[in-house]
């Protein structure tokens, strides 16, 4: 019940919203998010998995009688994560959107709510239709909030991130449709049971199928990370976003496709991710490298946030794919830690945004001066993306490197990356600093550069207003909780994560017997 | 015609008639096929369409007759209706172009160009 | 029972459970005040700064907080028993649900070491913060919260760094210091080179956490474990081995001598420090001398025992020549300055490769002493040269300022920079001297690849040390009263209004903090002598009593260290007696150097100069020295300029090949294809009917030819 009120009341309040006057439309939408994120803290106080293996939310809803698609419903503790990320995110980039949005108001919101709705839907679902559904589904209005709401390129910029990630997702629908179809030969019905699939492609599948089947799914969910060399959609529609568009873009869009490798491709093909791990390490490791020092030669502010966002998932890939448990708690809790700290950097440039109307470093600059609280906020967050110990992002980089290093031919702990994986990616850590403080350094200190045509906002202040400091403030108090005390979320997500990699039974194992003999 | 309707009567039907039904239908689609794509006045290609619905119908009424399955006439009934509310929106259609270009020709509208 | 149900069931059982498996002598929960008090000065000064606090309040909650954790600290000693204990404060980084147990929690390992440490780090900050509240008073109402919360986080991390039990803990002071001297360097924001500072300061760093977060990984891949009391365990089991492959054990010392030559400014990552002398300069004498930049030798200190698990101590070797060879270069650049401040940071980088060369030559108390005494005499000279700083409105060039000890309200300054140069000139009977000679004798009996030329060099670079310091004090302080202002107006009310420039002479917080840190400059002698059971007094007590002790027995036994370390004889005598006489020599020809060349015939000093530059054959050197052997130049042309170019390159590679040609190419296939069929359709309807008629039509021969004829069969 609680999981079908959180995809539905979204689409009803989206509903509300569409039919009701323009002047109140921001005033429902924050009104329902807060609302459903009350709701979800709700049902994440009652839920059974912390810690466990259980599910929870259950809907169990089949279609009809002779339907093979369901509409079950359920999250076990890493979804549950994830959909608590969404619903928190949500009002924030309502409340952030507040002045940004002038024009065809009703729209933009209504259009947010849909899009809620989509992602909660994403996490929630039991059913691989439904998931799939929901999962090509965000893009609908993520298209119209970068097409209507985006700044100049806007028309590119949506088509691009449409067809991109939709024809990533074709691909990987084939691949759910082969196995779907090799299950209802082998069965003689159909499921689409993400459990039953799962389980039916562990074993069902030869090599070959296995093989083709993870590529298939890596086309979708990679574009979707985005992983080298499928990432160039990002930049763009970051850069062309609207504020609310890109923190939710960050946020929450990009964990879809972490999610969806969570999901699907380590449960379903443990025998093609063992073979291909090594290739997915490296493009994570180039990735990581390669975005991190173009970020270092931006001069849009935007684009350079973007490309770090290809950065950063490169760790969290790496995590996941270095199959222990570090790596996994790792790349989980960097899934959220990069929702907080990416989206909270959104927000900041969209507010120095609507003050300047430019993102270029070399025209504004030195804003210490003039906007000391916003500042304060820009250092910490960038602090909390370089990785500060102490802050969220320090934990789940650690825990991914040291995922990653551990693991390998003759480690001493299972996974299969190894120490020169991570070596390699912990230049990353380097160049993050390298580039955060160059950005730092050009708009936040050094001397006060204004646009020449620049003049005093007429709603907001020269710096931060108390809404915009509301904005900010959960989400600092989620870096700083989730930096100081990991182990609740670690703790929490362990159940899902065992259980995940009790599919790895020769790399767990052989690692075990390694540990027994040392002990 | 004469013997047409003897044999349509009879309980058999060869193969032979059902060939000559077909024919008809295929040259009257040809007839309607030819028109549309030769002439440019817009009644006339509208008739033409007209033409290539009625070779359909044929090869209904055959087809039914030939598997003795009455849905072939029930969609010719169909068709028949659809097509006269097509032939009361399209004459109506033209009326408006009419009415913008002053002319009937056809290929004055271009705007599906790219 | 297979790993993973065990995994699972403890799972299904694990609530956050206190971690308590440890050995507690008694409750110690209180030493977590050593954080909290710097935290909450942090978020006082915090709300100070919100409420736009415009009086010297965030300075007295920081001095006082400060103390506070200086008497928590005391306590902390005064309860110490050997071999020390581990304190848990509150859990952090917990994965232990998973096999082999990854855990790293705030807990202090309080052994003598981290005692010693946090003793001076609390006290030095304490008085520092209590200088700078004069110091920093022409920011009040700006960037005055700013600056001490800035202190306040500095304080945390280096007490968390000193303290951790762990690695990972020390890992967070680690780049909590960094970041923290990110913060401080860059105080001035508006100012440009502050900024490059900062963040070269923290790059630069970030080089080396890197190679302490791949030390940490490899420790835990290697031993097990990441806590320093399970470490020594394991390493003196000598139970590791099959863990591992056994490359890994030994690159150990390597990354985390990267790090350790990061944060301590050696080479070849020495060159964030002078840079660093662009912050306040209370933040020089705290964080770029006396405390901070110590974290290397006490990181190299603390895993000793990693350094000893190789017999050949071929790292060891490695950290005691490029100590020396820093000292060496630090002491040539810093001849050459002009700016006394950055004198000072050259004579830091020099004085830290003195300390390293203690650590590779076997001798960690010697390199503990040395970082002690050391951070009370460079405190009072960064304060002293603070001092006329502030005075003089940001001057800093020694030919423009003498005389000064002649001047009304300068006397505690003068005396006290005295006090530090002695010190750190090694003059006779000075903390300095016998710190530098425990090393300095080391350095000749202890047996490694050149270690007698290395004793040679050292000697030298003791000699280059006096000329350097001494030519200081008596360019700034001793000779004819002369100065001119610098071109620091911030302390206007005090200055130009009348047309003439009045320095003004620091204060009652500033002549305090000066004088009681040259007294325990002096007064650092004494440990050295006290409870002298050992060689080496208290000092060595302390050190002796941890991780850096060279006592672990496996490990002595494996390193056959009796022999390594024989106490030989220098010239037939004691080492240490020998070198007294020596460096003692040594020191003051180098101080009559610079009594000739800048007190007596100042005069010289230029003809020398000129002499050197007008002869193309030795031109090259004072040139080289004062722009620092183009070591920054070398660098960026090698690293820095080839990276920016290359990563120009990747953007347009990214822009170009990536996006323009792979994704927008692909996607422009089918537009290409329409391009090709387009012109049969014009637009008209009988275009687009007879390309329809003609589709349908194919579509029948197709089917027709599959049916007829079987071609696809």
């Amino acid at each position: 019940m609680m999981a079908t009120l959180l995809i539905a009341l979204p689409l009803l309040v989206g509903v509300l919203i569409a039919v009701s006057p323009q002047r109140v439309s921001r005033s429902l939408a924050l009104a329902g998010t807060c609302g459903i994120f009350l709701l979800s803290i709700w049902a994440a106080v009652d839920f059974p998995g912390w810690g466990t293996t259980k599910w929870g939310l259950m809907v169990d809803a089949p279609w009809s009688d002779t339907s093979a698609f369901t509409f079950d419903l359920g999250a076990d503790s890493v979804a549950m994560v994830l959909v608590l990320l969404t619903t928190f995110l949500m009002p924030l980039a309502v409340l952030g959107s507040w002045t940004a949005v002038t024009t065809r108001r009703r729209e933009f919101f209504a259009w947010l709510m849909v899009l809620q709705a989509a992602m909660t839907g994403v996490f929630l679902a039991r059913d691989l239709v439904l998931f799939y559904v929901c999962f090509e589904f965000t893009l609908v209005p993520m298209y119209f909030l970068i097409a209507i709401y985006g700044s100049t390129n806007r028309a590119k910029a949506s088509l691009k991130f449409f067809v991109y990630t939709f024809t990533g997702s074709l691909l990987a629908l084939a691949g759910f449709l082969y196995v779907g179809w090799a299950y209802a030969q082998e069965y003689g019905a159909w499921s689409f049971s993400i459990e039953a699939l799962a389980a039916f492609a562990r074993t069902g599948l030869s090599a070959t199928e296995a093989g083709f089947v993870l590529l298939a799914l890596m086309a979708g969910f990679a574009v979707k990370v985005p992983l080298f060399p499928v990432h160039t959609w990002l930049p763009l529609a970051h850069t062309e976003a609207p504020t609310a568009g890109s923190v939710i873009l960050a946020g929450v869009l990009l964990k879809l496709g972490t999610y969806g490798l969570y999901r699907f491709v380590l449960p379903m093909v443990p025998a093609a991710v063992i073979e291909w791990t090594p290739l997915i390490g490296v493009l994570s490791i180039v990735g990581i490298i390669y975005a991190g020092l173009i970020c270092w030669v931006q001069s849009d502010v935007k684009k350079l946030v973007a490309y770090s966002s290809v950065s950063h998932l490169g760790f969290c890939v790496l995590g996941l794919f270095a199959l222990n448990p570090m790596g996994l708690q790792g790349s989980v809790l960097y899934m959220v830690n990069h929702g907080l700290s990416t989206g909270a950097l959104f927000f900041l440039i969209g507010m120095m945004y609507e003050r300047y109307h430019t993102r270029d470093m070399g025209s504004v600059g030195g804003l210490a001066k003039v906007m000391p609280v916003w500042s304060c906020f820009m250092v910490f967050f960038v602090l909390a993306s370089v990785g500060l110990p102490g802050l969220n992002g320090f934990i789940s980089e650690f825990l991914c490197l040291i995922g990653a290093f551990a693991g390998g031919a003759g480690g001493a702990y299972p996974g299969l990356l190894g120490p020169w994986y991570a070596a390699f990616a912990a230049i990353g850590m380097v160049i993050a600093a390298m580039y955060l403080l160059m950005m730092v350094g050009k708009i936040v200190f050094g001397q006060l550069r204004e646009p020449a045509d620049h003049h005093a906002h007429e709603l907001l202040p020269t710096d931060l207003n108390a809404r915009e400091i509301a904005v900010l403030v959960p989400l600092a108090i989620g870096c700083v909780v989730l930096g100081v005390a990991p182990w609740l979320a670690t703790d929490a997500i362990a159940g899902s994560i065992t259980e995940t990699l009790s599919l790895y039974p020769e790399a767990v194992n052989a690692a075990h017997d390694l540990m027994v003999v040392a002990r | 015609m004469s013997d047409l309707l003897h044999m349509t009567l009879a309980s058999a039907m060869t193969e032979a008639d059902l060939a000559r039904f077909l024919v008809l239908s295929s040259l009257l689609f040809a007839v309607g096929l030819c028109g549309f794509l030769t002439r440019r006045n817009l009644i006339v290609m509208f008739l033409c369409t007209e033409l290539m619905f009625q070779a359909a119908v044929i090869a209904f009424v055959a087809f039914g007759r030939w598997h003795w399955d009455f849905s072939g006439q029930v969609f010719v009934i169909f068709i028949l209706t659809i097509a006269a509310a097509e032939a009361a929106l399209a004459l109506a259609l033209v009326v408006l172009l009419h009415r913008r270009r002053n002319t009937l020709d056809a290929d004055t509208w271009t705007e599906l160009h790219e | 029972m297979s790993l993973l149900s065990m995994l699972s069931s403890s799972v299904l059982t694990a609530a956050p459970v206190p971690v308590a498996d440890v050995h507690q002598a008694f409750d110690m929960g209180w030493a977590g005040l050593i954080l909290w008090l710097p935290l909450l000065s942090l978020i006082a000064c915090g709300c100070c700064a919100m409420m736009r606090c415009t009086s010297k309040l965030p300075a007295w909650i920081t001095v006082g907080s400060l103390a506070g954790s200086f008497v928590t600290a005391m306590f902390l000693y005064l309860n110490y028993e050997p071999p020390g204990d581990v304190v848990n404060i509150v859990r952090w980084i917990d994965l232990s649900w998973v096999g082999g147990g990854f855990e790293a929690n705030i807990s202090f390992y309080i052994d003598s070491l981290s005692l010693l440490w946090i003793l001076f780090v609390t006290g030095l900050g304490t008085l520092i913060a209590f200088y700078a509240s004069e110091y920093m008073e022409t920011d009040l109402g700006s960037g005055y919260c700013r600056f001490f919360a800035g202190v306040s986080v500095f304080l945390f991390a280096m007490s968390a760094l000193v303290l951790a039990d762990n690695l990972v803990l020390l890992y967070l002071g680690w780049e909590g210091v960094g970041f923290a001297s990110y913060w401080l360097i860059g105080y001035y924001y508006t100012k440009p080179e502050a900024v490059a500072a900062a963040k070269k300061a923290f790059i630069v760093n970030r080089i080396g956490d890197l190679g302490l977060a791949l030390a940490v990984y490899l420790c835990w891949t290697s031993f097990g474990t990441v806590q320093y009391d399970e470490l020594v365990t394991v390493i003196e089991s000598g139970d590791y081995a099959r863990m591992t492959d056994d490359w890994s054990v030994a690159a150990i010392p390597w990354l985390l001598m990267l790090a350790a030559f990061g944060k301590s400014a050696q080479l070849p990552l020495y060159v964030w420090l002078p840079d660093a002398m662009e912050g306040p300069t209370p933040v020089s004498a705290l964080i770029h001398a006396a405390t901070m930049v110590t974290a290397g030798i006490y990181l190299l200190a603390r895993m000793y025992p990693v350094f000893l698990l190789d017999g050949d101590h071929t790292a060891l070797h490695v950290v005691a020549w490029v100590g020396g060879l820093t000292a060496l270069l630090a002491a040539t650049i810093g001849m050459a300055q002009y700016d006394i401040k950055r004198i000072m940071a050259y004579s830091t980088v020099s004085q830290l490769g003195y300390m390293f060369m203690g650590l590779g030559v076997l001798t960690t108390y010697g390199a503990a002493y040395h970082v002690f005494t050391h951070a009370f005499f460079k405190a009072a000279l960064f304060l002293t040269c603070g001092a006329v700083m502030h005075g003089f409105a940001g001057q800093l060039d020694l030919r423009k300022l003498s005389g000064l000890r002649h001047m009304k309200g300068w006397k505690i300054t003068s005396y006290a920079m005295l006090i530090g140069c002695l010190c750190l000139a090694g003059f006779p009977f000075t903390s300095g001297y016998f710190s530098k000679d425990a090393i300095l004798a080391e350095a000749f009996v202890t047996h490694g690849p050149g270690f007698q030329w290395l004793g040679f060099m050292a000697l030298f670079t003791a000699g280059l040390t006096a000329y350097y310091t001494f030519r200081v004090w008596f360019r700034v302080c001793a000779g004819p009263v002369s100065y001119e202002a610098g071109d620091d107006h911030h302390g206007d009310d005090h200055g130009h209004d009348d047309g003439h420039f009045h320095p003004h002479a620091p204060r009652f917080a500033m002549n305090s903090v000066m004088a009681i840190i040259a007294i325990g400059a002096l007064v650092a002698a004494v440990p050295y002598f006290m409870d002298s059971g050992v060689k080496g007094g208290w000092i060595a007590d302390m050190v002796n009593d941890s991780t850096a002790s060279e006592g672990i027995p496996a490990v002595r036994a494996a390193a056959d260290h009796a022999a390594d370390h024989a106490h030989g004889s220098l010239f037939g005598y004691d080492p240490h007696v020998a070198m007294y006489w020596v460096s003692g020599g040594v020191g003051f020809i180098g101080i009559a150097i610079a009594a000739w060349l800048h007190l007596f015939r100042r005069e010289d000093a230029v003809s020398l100069r000129r002499a050197l530059l007008s002869r193309s054959a030795t031109a090259w050197l004072p040139r080289a020295m004062e722009r620092k052997w183009y070591v920054d130049e070398i660098y960026h042309a090698l690293i820095r300029a080839p990276l920016w170019v290359g990563s120009h390159v990747l953007h347009g590679i990214d822009r170009i090949l990536v996006d323009m040609v792979l994704v927008d190419g692909t996607a422009k296939l089918p537009r290409l294809l329409g391009r090709w069929v387009q012109p049969l359709t014009n637009g008209t309807v009988h275009a687009s009917a007879t390309a329809m008629a003609g589709g349908v039509a194919l579509l029948v021969i197709v089917v027709l030819l599959i049916l007829h004829l079987g071609v696809f069969a």
